[in-house]
């Protein structure tokens, strides 16, 4: 277990957005405020470490012909965890994103880390996994929530910031409202992916560079 | 016309065209992402969905009107209505490649893959949130299912032209698709001022 | 013989995912117990500080009340007048709210209690901000069959959010009309 690789692996390499292009259901549905992108992140990160840990613990007694179906089972316990608790101690978050909690229990991420990783590894090493993959989701979740905001409402920190208003930084009237709605968030989504590959290839033409 | 009717024609539309699962509503982008290459494997994608999402919807409601609530077992729904979706999949796995196994080998990985497509699980809790009766929730899964497929077989065609035209590299792979599927969304917007009802 | 190993090893697979939806169940159960009564009672009162608002003094619940728009969720009723809980369909689902109309037929006030509008546009009609309360106090003091601007009616619509106002209009003219039944 290699923590700094696997942050830089959750971040950047093996980003389970930018990179893996998983769980892009929540990333385009609810990146409308700063509020919405750092709770989701933290409720998966959340649900990956406690999912990982488990299936982990406990991956030399499921049977492979329904481990898939044990994955599941033990993630929606997980998210209704989760679901419930924020129902009762964080009220506005959980209307705020809505369906799209319990919805984490189909997020490619969740259960693909349970299956790639952590019914592989050791428990601490799943743990530390399910900590970065959710860190690199939670970072691309913040930007995408930033960039809308900004170019669609023109606040900064909504729900979180201001009382709830956010910063205003384009003056009213001003911003597209279309970031804030579907097509703003394809759009955004396209071009971060398309801004995240260049970046990559320019890091790994460097390293190639580098090693002449 | 009857107004309750009325109402189920209003489900049957805003799922299709206001309200378009994927277009506007987000769910099940990932199976979006990854089929919709060709025509007719998208169109056969798209109907195995919406079978699904229909009985899905069926099976997940009565599932939650006959026992969880009676129970008090509220908090099971996402538990529950998982399970009821992995079992409706794995059976009509089971019966697409014994009585259609041509559209079994073209859809591949797809098909187990509609277990964890939002859309399906995302149909079967909005229902029951909304508190829909048995019949309005089995339209409003069916007709979710018949807009994601009407958003998928026209985003395979899209695709199938975009493929074959020059991209800067970054931009190639999911960034154009996704820029791709934005204008289409931005088509479906047009439909936001129909009134329905 | 074969036959049935393979139906023993499925029953031992079955069993499997059995044990461990139990363990799961009996989780659930666990923390649904803690938390349910929290939950049970910010709902309540949620619903009570929307009825204070726009009907003072709250009221009590009505039983029977007849409602042909399948809008209206539920009636308080008090000497003053009543709050009528609606729950119109807006650009992004259902806005939940209390209108509090007079036994005259005329709007007291209105109360966002939940919606999923979209944040700076249609949630704008719910925000304590300066342009929310404008929004809201519109309907004050006015009947029913009131329309947006654009649809030839008096209520100026939220910037950008047309179909979150008309959504709200189409809630207090529903809220009004049951009223009006009331008799």
């Amino acid at each position: 277990m290699n923590f700094k690789k696997q942050l830089h692996e959750g971040l950047l390499t093996k980003n389970p957005v930018l990179a893996q292009l998983l769980g892009l259901c929540s990333v385009l549905a609810i990146t409308t405020s700063l509020f919405n992108g750092l709770g989701m992140g933290l409720s998966v990160t959340i649900i990956l470490i406690c999912s990982n840990v488990l299936i982990s613990a406990l991956r030399k007694v499921i049977p492979s012909q329904i481990r898939i179906a044990a994955y599941i089972v033990i993630i929606a316990g997980f998210v209704t965890v989760v679901d419930l608790m924020l129902q009762a101690f964080l009220p506005e978050l959980a209307e705020s994103l809505g369906v799209f909690i319990p919805l984490i229990v189909v997020n490619c991420i969740v259960l693909g880390r349970a299956e790639a990783f952590a019914s592989k590894n050791g428990v601490l090493a799943s743990a530390v996994d399910g900590l970065c993959q959710g860190i690199g989701y939670t970072v691309a979740l913040v930007i995408m929530c930033v960039i809308r905001e900004l170019l669609g409402a023109g606040t900064f920190g909504g729900g979180l910031l201001n009382g709830g208003e956010g910063i205003r930084i384009i003056p009213e009237g001003y911003p597209a409202m279309q970031m804030v709605m579907p097509v703003g968030g394809f759009l955004t989504l396209g071009f971060v992916i398309a801004g995240f590959q260049y970046l990559t290839t320019r890091m790994r033409d460097k390293k190639m560079e580098e090693a002449k | 016309m009857d107004g309750y009717l009325q109402s189920l024609l209003g489900i049957l539309l805003s799922a299709i065209l206001t309200e378009n699962f994927i277009l506007v509503k987000f769910y099940g982008i990932c199976p979006f992402m990854g089929v919709s290459k060709k025509i007719d494997t998208a169109l056969g994608m798209g109907m195995a969905v919406t079978f699904v999402m229909a009985l899905a919807s069926a099976a997940c409601w009565a599932v939650d009107a006959l026992v969880l609530q009676p129970l008090g077992l509220g908090y099971m729904q996402t538990v529950a209505f998982i399970l009821v979706i992995a079992s409706i999949v794995q059976v009509v796995e089971m019966f697409l490649k014994k009585s259609v196994p041509a559209l079994y080998k073209a859809l591949g990985i797809f098909l187990p893959l509609i277990t964890t497509n939002c859309a399906v699980l995302g149909v079967a809790l909005v229902n029951v949130q909304k508190q829909y009766d048995f019949l309005r929730s089995v339209i409003n899964g069916a007709a979710g299912g018949l807009g994601f497929t009407l958003a998928i077989v026209l985003f395979a065609s899209v695709r199938e032209r975009v493929d074959k035209a020059d991209c800067p590299e970054s931009f190639r792979g999911y960034p154009i698709t996704l820029i791709a599927a934005g204008l289409l969304a931005m088509a479906f917007m047009g439909f936001s001022g129909l009134k329905i009802g | 013989m074969r036959k049935q190993n393979t139906a023993l090893y499925i029953l031992k697979l079955a069993l499997t995912l059995l044990v461990i939806t139990a363990a799961v169940a009996a989780a659930l159960a666990g923390v649904n117990a803690l938390t349910a009564p929290r939950i049970a009672a910010i709902t309540e009162q949620k619903t009570k500080a929307a009825i204070e608002k726009v009907l003072p003094g709250g009221g009590e619940m009505l039983e029977n009340y007849t409602d042909e728009t399948g809008l209206v969720t539920a009636v308080y009723a008090s000497e003053s007048g009543y709050a009528v809980q609606v729950a119109p369909s807006g650009f992004d689902g259902e806005i939940l709210m209390m209108v509090g109309v007079d036994k005259d037929g005329n709007v007291l006030g209105i109360d966002i209690i939940s919606h999923t509008e979209t944040a700076g546009l249609g949630a704008v009609a719910a925000a304590d901000s300066a342009k929310g309360e404008a929004f809201r106090s519109q309907f004050v003091g006015l009947g029913d069959g009131l329309a947006v601007e654009k649809d030839g009616g008096q209520i100026d619509s939220l910037t950008s959010a047309t179909i979150t106002s008309r959504a709200v209009v189409t809630g207090v003219n529903a809220a009004v009309e049951c009223v009006k039944n009331l008799g």
